[in-house]
């Protein structure tokens, strides 16, 4: 231990050491929201192509800083702390820093955490990509990455896209569920399985290895997925290989723009027992109805219960028989008698309902994706509409 | 009052060198948190035989653990840590006691308790003996006290109430309380500073008893400078009334995203930020548990307050920046540029048609509010470091 005997070390010049932080330049970077970087979770299964489809995004975007971070198990506790940085074709490793993190006590996520202090300390990036494990939900992860706006966070969730094996999909979707502690199969016969959980979080879809199927069984894979998840573009490809990126990969936007909210199908289809897309119309509502909506949206996502309206409440316990109802994914727009144009947000629990800059446009509607238990527009645009006017 | 490098001409403390010293310092010393400059690397040289063996004298001595980090404020941790207080084995542990795991699972990070009127007692119990032993800390609050001391004098309170005080070990936390100096937000670790006259200090308490987890935490002045400095009363009292304005809000149907908006209001009207990395949390039979209550506007916090649920509101008031850093200890968080900061916590139920607070003062304890000292003509002392200008 004492290596004292060996004589003097060098002295060392305090003046540098006391002065404080330097690192409020990035912070005032920060602040100017000059660059706020984009972060897309890519999902799909084991051999869908998630790894072509990266390698594909780096080639074709030669020149842009990449991070891919690789993401094991669907639970960013387990983000593998390495990741890999892309530039000009070069790649390099960096660590993570993942803290102790009073999980509870800290808001923002600790990986958040990491890529941020990563970019603080290697220069920002101009893409991540989070390449998820063949079983992750993405239902899981997205809520983390979709960081409050409040928080300052100089990441953001761009979207979701999720790669499909044409050839494999319809099998997937129709094998046994898995267990997923958090998702309480209730009701018998109505399959959840992780094919349906990548699908309906997802808001692009890349269909691959189109050219190992039939144009009819194409065609059938195409209308299975569309009638799970009617909001999400689809891309259909070989080789994982799609002809334009940006606003189709990548710069997506999904989380803070409703520019599309045109569903595949009206109304309900059957095609998928388990999971759908449903679209809501929406009346112009003056600012004192926004209250009831967010009452209902809360009731629906965090409640699990299609809420009776106020007015005709049954004295008896709150709705028992409610199907089971798990929302994935909501996105809609609000328009108000002042003119004003609202954007709905949601993804599993966590949602929502923000102002926009300009003038409303199109019309008011909601968009729900997820397990509606069997229930019908009619029924769910009763029970809002019972809600607005109570 | 408090040490400020100061720019003054310092002797060389080689052996009869008449020089004045540079800003060279002996590398041992400055770990172990001892000032000694000398003029030259050859003047070091020469006196090493003996200046060595100042270094053997201080080998109990006190030293700043991260000489090169760069602080943001003028505090400094000192180090050495007392040891490992122990805690009887007829006390029982929490799960974490022995590995600092807390070993969360999907459902305690989601999913809100709610009590029942037993475990409601158990809650009221834990909560009212957490009271009690932050009292008892209280009132050791003065000038020339180490925050170590109020550590022993917290651990032992706790056991004499058999309880195990939560934050040891917790997540590897190394004391059974968090004392949280000036700049420090949160989590600051007892060690051998001492409180100085003019200093702020919250003190953060937490007992698990009865297999339930008590929580509050009150920000203290020390000495009658603290008390009649604007800057530091605008902050604690400010953080007081945030606090106070949020419980008013908590009935049934209050929805967890909330009290941020009330909070961040008040804040701002008093010229005051709000730290948004760290929030208000379930606690029951688990240390931290859903829902997350942030202290910011502009949230997207799931869950609505029903009867039988036990969380904290604990906000955190900045009289500068609100963006934090935490030091290399992992624990200790700290205002990015120094000013500043004060919390205030309790431990609520959610009752029928209100709330019950359940760590509520007493008619003696000490602390409580301050009245605003006459404003010193506004010369913009609003950079937080009031107590050391004068």
């Amino acid at each position: 231990m004492d290596l004292e005997e060996d004589g003097p070390p060098d002295l060392v010049d305090i003046s540098g050491l006391n002065k404080p932080a330097p690192s409020p330049i990035t912070t005032q970077m920060q602040d100017l929201g000059l660059s706020k970087v984009p972060l897309t979770i890519v999902t799909g299964y084991l051999g869908a192509g998630k790894t072509t489809l990266v390698n594909y995004i780096l080639r074709e975007q030669h020149g842009k800083r990449i991070a891919v971070i690789l993401n094991e198990f669907g639970d960013s506790a387990d983000i593998e702390k390495a990741l890999t940085v892309t530039k000009d074709g070069q790649e390099t490793q960096e660590w993570l820093e993942l803290g102790n993190g009073c999980l509870c006590c800290s808001i923002k996520d600790s990986s958040v955490n990491a890529i941020e202090s990563l970019m603080d300390r290697r220069g920002s990036f101009d893409y991540i990509m989070l390449e998820t494990s063949g079983l992750a939900d993405p239902g899981n992860l997205a809520p983390l990455f979709w960081v409050d706006d409040g928080l300052g966070s100089s990441i953001y969730l761009d979207g979701i896209v999720t790669l499909v094996d044409a050839k494999n999909i319809l099998l997937s979707l129709d094998e046994p569920p898995v267990e997923t502690p958090e998702h309480d199969n209730e009701q018998p016969g109505l399959h959840l399985t992780t094919a349906h959980l990548q699908i309906s979080h997802a808001d692009v879809i890349v269909i691959n290895k189109c050219d190992s199927v039939a144009a009819d069984q194409l065609s059938a894979v195409e209308s299975r997925i569309r009638s799970i998840n009617g909001l999400a573009k689809i891309h259909k490809t070989q080789y994982s290989q799609v002809s334009q990126l940006e606003s189709f990969l990548l710069d997506l936007h999904a989380y803070d723009g409703i520019d599309n909210l045109d569903t595949a199908s009206q109304g309900h289809s059957h095609l998928d027992p388990t999971i759908s897309t449903l679209t809501i119309p929406l009346p112009t509502l003056s600012p004192s109805h926004l209250p009831h909506l967010e009452s209902w949206l809360r009731s629906l996502l965090w409640d699990r219960i299609l809420p009776p309206s106020p007015t005709n409440q049954p004295q008896t316990s709150p709705a028992p028989t409610t199907p089971a109802l798990d929302i994935h994914r909501l996105k809609g727009r609000v328009l108000t008698t002042e003119g004003k144009q609202l954007m709905i947000q949601g993804v599993r629990e966590v949602f929502e309902m923000v102002e926009l800059d300009g003038r409303a446009e199109g019309k008011g509607k909601l968009v729900l994706i997820g397990k509606l238990g069997g229930m019908d527009l009619e029924i769910l645009e009763g029970s809002l509409r019972g809600f607005l006017e109570g | 009052m408090a040490e400020e490098v100061t720019s003054t001409k310092k002797r060389c403390i080689g052996v009869d060198c008449p020089n004045e010293a540079g800003t060279l310092q002996c590398p041992t010393c400055l770990k172990i948190g001892k000032e000694s400059s000398f003029c030259s690397q050859d003047c070091f040289k020469r006196s090493w035989s003996e200046h060595k063996a100042v270094h053997k004298t201080a080998s109990t001595a006190l030293y700043n653990p991260f000489p090169t980090f760069p602080f943001t404020g003028s505090l400094r941790p000192i180090y050495p840590l007392s040891p490992r207080r122990p805690v009887p084995d007829s006390i029982p542990h929490p799960n974490y006691a022995r590995d600092g795991d807390p070993k969360y699972t999907y459902a305690d990070r989601n999913k809100i308790r709610i009590l029942d009127k037993d475990q409601q007692e158990g809650m009221r119990k834990v909560c009212r003996l957490s009271r009690e032993v932050l009292d008892i800390a209280a009132r050791e609050v003065k000038p020339g006290v180490t925050t170590d001391h109020i550590d022993e004098v917290v651990h032992k309170a706790c056991i004499e109430r058999n309880a195990y005080p939560s934050p040891l070990n917790y997540v590897n936390f190394p004391k059974s309380v968090c004392t949280s100096v000036n700049e420090v937000i949160c989590h600051g670790i007892p060690d051998k500073r001492i409180l100085l006259e003019g200093d702020i200090v919250n003190l953060d308490v937490s007992l698990y008893h009865n297999g339930f987890h008590g929580d509050l935490n009150e920000t203290y002045y020390v000495g009658p400078l603290a008390r009649s400095d604007p800057s530091s009363v605008r902050v604690v009292e400010t953080a007081r009334e945030c606090l106070n304005e949020a419980i008013k809000l908590v009935k049934p149907g209050m929805a967890f995203r909330d009290p941020g908006g009330v909070i961040e209001k008040h804040a701002k009207s008093r010229g005051c930020s709000v730290i948004k990395t760290y929030c208000g949390h379930g606690v029951n039979a688990l240390f931290h548990g859903a829902p997350s209550v942030p202290h910011y506007a502009k949230n997207k916090a799931v869950g609505v307050a029903k009867p039988g649920m036990t969380f904290t509101i604990e906000p955190m008031i900045s009289l500068g920046t609100y963006k934090d850093k935490t030091w290399p200890d992992d624990w200790t968080s700290v205002t990015q540029d120094g000013s500043r900061t004060a919390q205030f916590e309790h431990t609520l139920l959610v009752t029928e048609d209100g709330v019950e607070v359940l760590t509520a003062r007493m008619a003696d304890s000490p602390g409580g509010p301050v009245a605003m000292p006459p404003e010193v003509k506004a010369d913009g002392d609003a950079d937080g470091k009031a107590g050391n200008s004068n």
